[in-house]
């Protein structure tokens, strides 16, 4: 009778896992500071190098934009992704620099041979709310100016975990539904430390502030198919239910409610030759009539979109190396100032495909670059960011 | 499981190490319109807003717990405040030397360490240290050291060697009896801190002999218009020993036994003074009641609505604001001293209830002397932050009243000793408040 052991494969996607929870996740921008905050990308590895919105990239085994990802997996697969970032913001005359670290992407596909369909579930990170201000002031008291300094900082974010079905229907299509909850949290702190020096000695910090629980439903439906051998197409519609921010015991005012505007994704990836494929994806959402935010806050931007080409750059019986390269556009959905928010980014991918059998892997990493730039004047910000995948099959 | 076993360990090794390399750094701006700037408003409390009831206590602590002390002649002196002529301050230091050493480590003429238990003293010097920026003197003083010729201990004062519950003795010529005069110099402020005074054989070896009648010396100065602050007094012994006599050892002789006494007493506190410090040390106690909200100054009501109530979360600062009085000349302080806060733990147990720990740190809030020589009328602040925001926790009786005595941070400090004013309405305690507020008012 075979053992089944804690493979340590659990143990990473644990310990990856637990850092992941909502409002680890962090994409780190001052786009946060209106809204709720920059949306970061929830794709893998793979797909980030290849420029792709996380739909319509043919051999998916993971993915929280599409639905019917991991159709073809015929055994257990998790895959876990992790991004750290390095940038730079440039604010009027002001600059400054980021760090972060955030997992974007974990996912569990467990496939039904029996019923040719797959259970799917996934956490993925959505919006960042993570930034900070600081501010020297003086202020007056009796005798004369005293220098504070202030600081405000929010931190949190927004998450999705969900779980869904995938359907593979004859030999060519699929269909998906997931369902899921927006999960996180956000605090705001207010802090004012007064020039100790100036009063004597003795003081103490100022400071306030407050923090909401987030909620509310997600409902994706999606559907692909391979209407030529050498072609895969992919489109998903992705419904929320109010967002709300509910604040903790001791946090003033009331529950705050927020309309996600519908999301529609489509994609596309054609084989160009044996070892050579182009995909495109396209994203619609329109933030522009969305309820609960500040007027001028949402973006009048609706279309985002990407496309990249992969090569295997070495095949081997059961192993293969791919190259990615790709370009996408993001339309973020809050603005910083007056102007409407744009991400580009330019990216470049490597795989090792640990194992692969009729172009199925079973094991993988997935390697990502891309330099990234965000606008929404007069705020810019550049960054590096890296993406790294785990994929882990049968274990 | 051969797919299972080849991805796992490149797997988890990539995860351990994504895992090391998470570090954080906020974006961080400095633009004025991403912070909300707050409130900040000083509001200063009456006496009658936020204390009542000083009083004053005394008798803590008796000379010799400070060690050494003092020693002054016809200084201070003055007016009262009734006009009357005040007593002019004489101070003596009475120091009692242990045993004499009956070996000493010496080099040999082959250069080795070796215990020499076969020592002759062939002299000696007593060496007081003096406190150069506690002292008061208008140049050179002359110091006179005296053998102690009556039995006196630590409870010693001007009237009495022995000043206790269980017994009096009183000396024979108040201010520590006749004295037999050893040896008188002259210290120079300007030239340093200690001096020297010789003593030669004959006398040691009688200081030395219990039977000689010898009760230890007395130090006292004959310079009029001087206090010196003495910190250290001690006996130096210059040995011959007997397996190298090229080699004279010092040898330093601690003194077992010391205190001071005075003449006059410092005057007790007048009415309507709050009194900090001397010997023994006085404490001046008052009840703390914080108003439940504030309805003013102007600048608050301006700023947040009013009447506002405020939590322990806004008060940034907090500060008890005394007006120094001028001390009597010779109990004036010479240097700068400190005042203590400390919660009256059982204020029904005054003047003996325990106190709590010092809410104003080691040395707590210092002050110059100049603040209590006329006109006086300075303003002390001592912080007392976080006793106010312990009061304004949440869950705590903002109604209930605490206790808090003013001390030295060392009890007794110094023959000097800080005066406040404890009741002159324009000149009372008052509460400073450094507050805190949102932009909303909370």
């Amino acid at each position: 009778m075979p053992v089944r052991r804690f493979a340590p494969a659990w143990l990473a996607a644990a310990l990856v896992a637990g850092q992941a929870l909502p409002g680890a996740a962090g994409a780190q921008s001052l786009l946060g500071v209106r809204g709720l905050g920059v949306a970061g990308g929830t794709t893998d590895a793979r797909t980030t190098a290849l420029g792709n919105l996380g739909i319509g990239l043919a051999g998916t085994e993971v993915s929280a934009a599409d639905p019917t990802a991991g159709k073809d997996l015929g055994v257990p697969t998790i895959s876990l992704t992790m991004q750290p970032v390095w940038g730079e913001f440039e604010l009027d005359d002001e600059r400054g620099e980021v760090t972060a670290t955030r997992f974007p992407l974990i996912g569990v596909v467990f496939p039904v041979l029996r019923a040719r369909g797959a259970l799917t579930a996934a956490i993925s990170g959505r919006l960042d709310q993570r930034w900070s201000a600081e501010v020297p002031r003086d202020v007056d008291l009796g005798e004369g100016g005293v220098q504070v300094s202030d600081r405000f900082e929010a931190d949190g974010g927004v998450s999705v975990v969900r779980a869904g079905w995938v359907q593979r229907i004859g030999g060519r299509w699929a269909a998906g539904v997931s369902v899921g909850t927006y999960l996180g949290r956000l605090s705001q702190t207010f802090e004012r430390s007064l020039d100790t020096l100036a009063l004597g000695g003795g003081a103490q910090r100022f400071v306030q502030g407050g923090e909401w629980r987030y909620g509310g439903t997600v409902v994706a439906f999606g559907a692909s198919a391979a209407p030529h051998r050498l072609v895969h197409v992919a489109g998903a519609v992705e419904w929320s239910g109010t967002l709300t921010a509910s604040p903790k015991e001791g946090t003033g005012g009331g529950p705050r409610a927020y309309s996600i505007p519908l999301r529609v994704s489509a994609g596309a990836t054609g084989r160009l030759t044996p070892r050579l494929a182009f995909n495109a994806s396209a994203a619609f959402q329109d933030w522009s009539a969305a309820a609960g935010f500040a007027p001028g806050t949402t973006t009048t931007r609706k279309l985002s979109y990407g496309a990249g080409v992969e090569a295997t750059l070495a095949q081997g019986e059961r192993r293969s190396v791919p190259l990615r390269a790709g370009y996408r556009r993001l339309a973020q959905p809050f603005r910083f100032g007056d102007a409407d928010p744009v991400e580009t980014a330019w990216s470049l991918g490597l795989g090792l495909n640990l194992v692969e059998t009729a172009g199925q892997r079973a094991g993988w990493i997935d390697v990502g670059v891309e330099r990234g730039r965000r606008a929404s004047a007069p705020l810019v910000e550049k960054y590096w960011r890296a993406t790294v995948s785990l994929g882990i099959s049968q274990f | 499981m051969r797919a299972r076993r080849q991805a796992w360990r490149p797997a988890t090794v990539a995860a351990a190490v994504l895992l090391g390399s998470c570090q954080e750094e906020l974006p961080t701006s400095v633009r004025d319109d991403l912070v909300p700037a707050g409130v900040v408003v000083e509001v200063t409390l009456p006496f009658e807003d936020f204390a009542s009831n000083v009083r004053v206590y005394g008798g803590f602590g008796r000379a010799s717990d400070r060690g050494v002390g003092f020693v002054a002649h016809e200084f201070g002196g003055g007016a009262d405040e009734t006009g009357g002529a005040l007593p002019l301050l004489e101070a003596r230091t009475l120091v009692r030397f242990g045993a004499y050493p009956s070996s000493a480590s010496v080099r040999d003429t082959t250069g080795t360490l070796r215990t020499d238990s076969a020592i002759t003293f062939v002299s000696g010097r007593i060496v007081a240290a003096f406190d150069t920026a506690g002292s008061v003197a208008a140049g050179p003083v002359e110091v006179v050291a005296r053998e102690v010729t009556e039995a006196w201990d630590a409870s010693a004062t001007w009237g009495h060697a022995v000043d206790t519950l269980g017994g009096r003795v009183p000396w024979s010529e108040a201010g520590g009896g006749p004295g037999r005069e050893v040896v008188r110099g002259v210290w120079d402020p300007a030239e340093g801190d200690t001096l020297f005074l010789p003593v030669d054989s004959a006398r040691l070896r009688e200081w030395s002999d219990t039977a000689a009648g010898v009760h230890g010396i007395r130090l006292e100065t004959t310079t009029p218009g001087a206090r010196l602050d003495l910190r250290s007094v001690s006996l130096s012994l210059l040995a011959l020993p007997s397996i190298n006599p090229d080699t004279m050892p010092d040898l330093r002789v601690s003194r077992t036994v010391g205190t001071f006494i005075f003449d006059p007493p410092a005057p007790p506190p007048a009415p309507g003074e709050a009194r900090v410090g001397g010997v023994p040390a006085w404490r001046s106690v008052l009840d703390l009641r914080l108003p439940p909200e504030l309805a003013g100054p102007p600048a608050l009501c301006a700023a947040v609505p009013c009447p506002v109530r405020f939590d322990d979360s806004h008060v940034s600062y907090a500060a008890l604001q005394l007006v120094s009085r001028v001390a009597a000349p010779a109990f004036a302080p010479s240097d700068t001293l400190g005042v203590e806060v400390r919660s009256v733990l059982a204020p029904d147990y005054l003047p003996k209830s325990p106190l709590g720990p010092s809410l104003t740190g080691l040395a707590g809030a210092r002050f110059p002397p100049e603040w209590f020589a006329a006109p006086a009328g300075e303003v002390a602040e001592i912080p007392i932050t976080g006793l106010v925001r312990d009061l304004r926790r949440p869950g705590a009786d903002a109604s209930a009243s605490r206790a808090i005595a003013l001390l030295s941070p060392f009890e007794p400090l110094s023959l000097e000793y800080l005066s406040f004013e404890a009741s002159d309405p324009a000149r009372a305690p008052r509460l400073r408040l450094v507050l805190v507020f949102s932009q909303s008012g909370r």
